[in-house]
């Protein structure tokens, strides 16, 4: 085992010197520098996998520089997708730690998972275009689940209140209301409302297997985080979505102000900045994030570890959704930019089809028809 | 940590380095690395997205719905010489435009840009009628980029000061690239689809829209915005329109998330019969 593993490492070393500089060539703007020698899927999740450990060692005694106001520069581009699920299989419980080996094949698995299409579906083969995760940057992950508390790497129980509210919203899902149209159907994402990432932490773990869900999680998942004196701004190229969060200690709007993407106030602890986001509006009859509600209140905590990497941490807590507040935590790799911009709503060529499917999909249920699987492009 | 932070905000305050051969604008902020400080929330206070020609006021869409809330106030104008040299054909479509601003027609192809002002279907407005929203706007300068993020639509805009970079595709907001003219800011736009509007009066251009901006600081709360548009698709000549730009003054001013998407769904969506409100 530990010859092979040598052996292993040998290839990787040639096989990083061969990557590194594909990845780091300012390549033309919209086109991505690719080694045409790297063709063995093992070997480049190896590659990558030895690069974040370099970079992880790399970062052992580092702080990141400060901007010329003498913040800690935490600027930069970031990927926000990873095959590493939110929860943690069951199975799994007592195991928050892969070992690297355990790791590079669940990695392994996720990715040619995301590959796959139904062809029986109508499906976006996201990696033709490279929009998958993988060929976006994410890397392998030693933990296996991005949740840590609860020590058992699942989401805490829900509350009755919050027991009640999902069995209704399951019925409702169950009764394929014929009336189905843009604001029911209630997608945020195809609708163009917010993009992946918004109204919930920058990233909400991909899932094994070809869930288009978890799939569409590693799509547009770049983001930038730009600094100017007394602020920091997240922009997610999903939607081109905006954060901006004050750093000057200044109250929150009033408690009557709600939005779709919350209002984040943040401050410096150490080289860490910490956020603190609240006022998230009702989503209804859309899913709020992960069945909360308004109530939701999320803390995110970004720490650049090295300088190839940014620690990305949040905590969640919904007093009416979940019996105590849960954590997790995922790295996020640095990425060549720029961002583009998304202009989701502007060109929706897609939603008038989809949202006229899922009207003769519910009508059909209500007469008693058999219908094919829903699926959708993004569907929490 | 705190402490260090005010002791740099007080030493940007009292720094004032006069560019050569200007006098320095009063009570002028700069950067570490000399620039005008532009940092911060900026509104201008024209009429102009309604039409950005001198007009007077006038009963809106609707007005038996909605009286004076729909009426469109009377104004001077943004425009130098309060004319759009347009070419013929180009003036027959902006008549075109304007007959038919309020038209929408949803379609699953770009014929939906055909009619209406894209205003009106939260679609994003573009450079430079962004800047003339009734709606403020931030800008965020670091040396290397200025980000600015405009109230209306969440919109974004980078623009690249060093290095400069080539526009890969069109966009709604354009390309933008910026340099410093003395204390001026100076931004050549390009890559727009074509798709934006100058107001809600049907003023267009193609998608070899040319936008040079110019933001000369005047003092510490005033910018004069200027902006010469070119389009040898559209006009005759070069034009120019410019107007100031205000600094939000009120304690802890914010943008407050305007994302119009869900207030023009059924606009859009109803005609096709794809809108049913929750029945509540």
């Amino acid at each position: 085992m530990r010859a092979r593993v040598l052996v292993a490492l040998t290839a990787v070393v040639m096989v990083v010197a061969l990557w590194a500089p594909a990845l780091v060539a300012q390549a033309p703007s919209g086109t991505r520098s690719f080694d045409p020698t790297v063709t063995d899927t093992e070997a480049a999740i190896k590659a990558a996998a030895e690069a974040a450990r370099a970079a992880a060692a790399a970062g052992a005694n580092w702080a990141p520089p400060r901007t010329p106001w003498g913040d800690p520069d935490i600027s930069g581009y970031y990927l926000l997708a990873t095959y590493t699920p939110l929860e943690r299989p069951k199975e799994l419980a007592a195991k928050p730690f892969y070992t690297e080996q355990e790791a590079i094949a669940a990695f392994r698995k996720a990715v040619e998972s995301d590959a796959e299409v139904d062809p029986r579906t109508v499906h976006y083969d996201w990696k033709e275009y490279g929009m998958d995760a993988w060929q976006a940057g994410a890397k392998p992950n030693l933990r296996t689940s991005m949740i840590v508390d609860p020590p058992d790497g699942r989401i805490p129980p829900l509350t009755p209140e919050a027991q009640k509210r999902r069995a209704a919203a399951q019925a409702a899902a169950r009764a394929r209301n014929p009336q189905t149209g843009v604001q029911i159907f209630g997608n945020f994402y195809t609708r163009c409302v917010m993009g992946l990432a918004g109204g919930a932490p920058l990233v909400r773990g991909g899932q094994l297997g070809s869930d288009s869900a978890a799939g569409a999680a590693g799509v547009s998942a770049e983001s930038q985080i730009v600094q100017a004196p007394g602020y920091v701004v997240i922009i997610t190229q999903s939607n081109s979505d905006v954060r901006i969060i004050p750093l000057d200690g200044r109250p929150h709007l009033p408690q009557n102000v709600r939005t779709w993407l919350g209002d984040s106030r943040g401050h410096f602890e150490g080289n860490t900045l910490v956020v603190e986001t609240s006022n998230f509006n009702d989503k209804s009859p859309g899913a709020n994030f992960q069945g909360s509600t308004d109530a939701l209140r999320m803390t995110e905590r970004f720490t650049l570890a090295n300088p190839k990497t940014m620690r990305y941490e949040f905590t969640i807590s919904d007093p009416q959704t979940w019996t105590r507040p849960w954590s997790a935590e995922v790295p996020l790799p640095k990425i060549e930019p720029p961002i583009y911009e998304f202009a989701c709503h502007e060109q929706n060529y897609g939603l008038m089809n989809v949202v006229k499917g899922a009207q003769i999909t519910a009508a059909a249920a209500a007469k008693g028809q058999a219908t094919s699987p829903a699926a959708g492009g993004g569907e929490r | 940590m705190i402490a260090g932070v005010a002791a740099g905000v007080t030493a940007l305050a009292l720094v004032v380095i006069p560019a050569s051969g200007q006098a320095p604008a009063a009570g002028l902020r700069r950067t570490a690395d000399g620039k005008p400080d532009l940092n911060g929330i900026w509104q201008s206070f024209t009429t102009a997205n309604w039409d950005i020609l001198a007009h007077e006021a006038q009963a809106g869409p609707h007005p038996e719905l909605l009286g004076a809330w729909g009426a469109m106030p009377g104004g001077q104008g943004i425009v130098e010489g309060n004319e759009i040299p347009y070419k013929p054909e180009a003036l027959a479509n902006k008549k075109q435009n304007f007959d038919n601003r309020m038209v929408v027609k949803v379609t699953n192809d770009p014929h939906r840009f055909d009619y209406g002002d894209p205003e009106i279907q939260c679609y994003r407005a573009g450079v430079p009628r962004a800047t003339y929203m009734p709606f403020p706007f931030q800008i965020f300068q670091t040396r290397e980029q200025i980000l600015m993020v405009y109230e209306y639509k969440g919109a974004v805009r980078t623009v690249y000061m060093d290095p400069h970079r080539e526009a890969p595709a069109d966009s709604w907001m354009g390309w933008s690239n910026g340099r410093w003219d003395g204390d001026t800011l100076v931004i050549d736009v390009t890559g727009f689809n074509g798709h934006t509007w100058f107001d809600r009066a049907g003023n267009f251009a193609s998608d070899t829209l040319h936008v040079v901006e110019r933001y000369t600081p005047i003092d510490a709360t005033h910018l004069m915005y200027e902006a010469t548009i070119e389009d040898p698709a559209v006009f005759t000549r070069p034009w120019k329109m410019s107007f100031p730009l205000y600094r939000r003054m009120e304690p802890n001013v914010q943008l407050v998330e305007f994302n119009c998407v869900p207030f023009v769904e059924e606009i859009m969506y109803a005609p096709l019969g794809l809108y049913k409100p929750p029945s509540k």
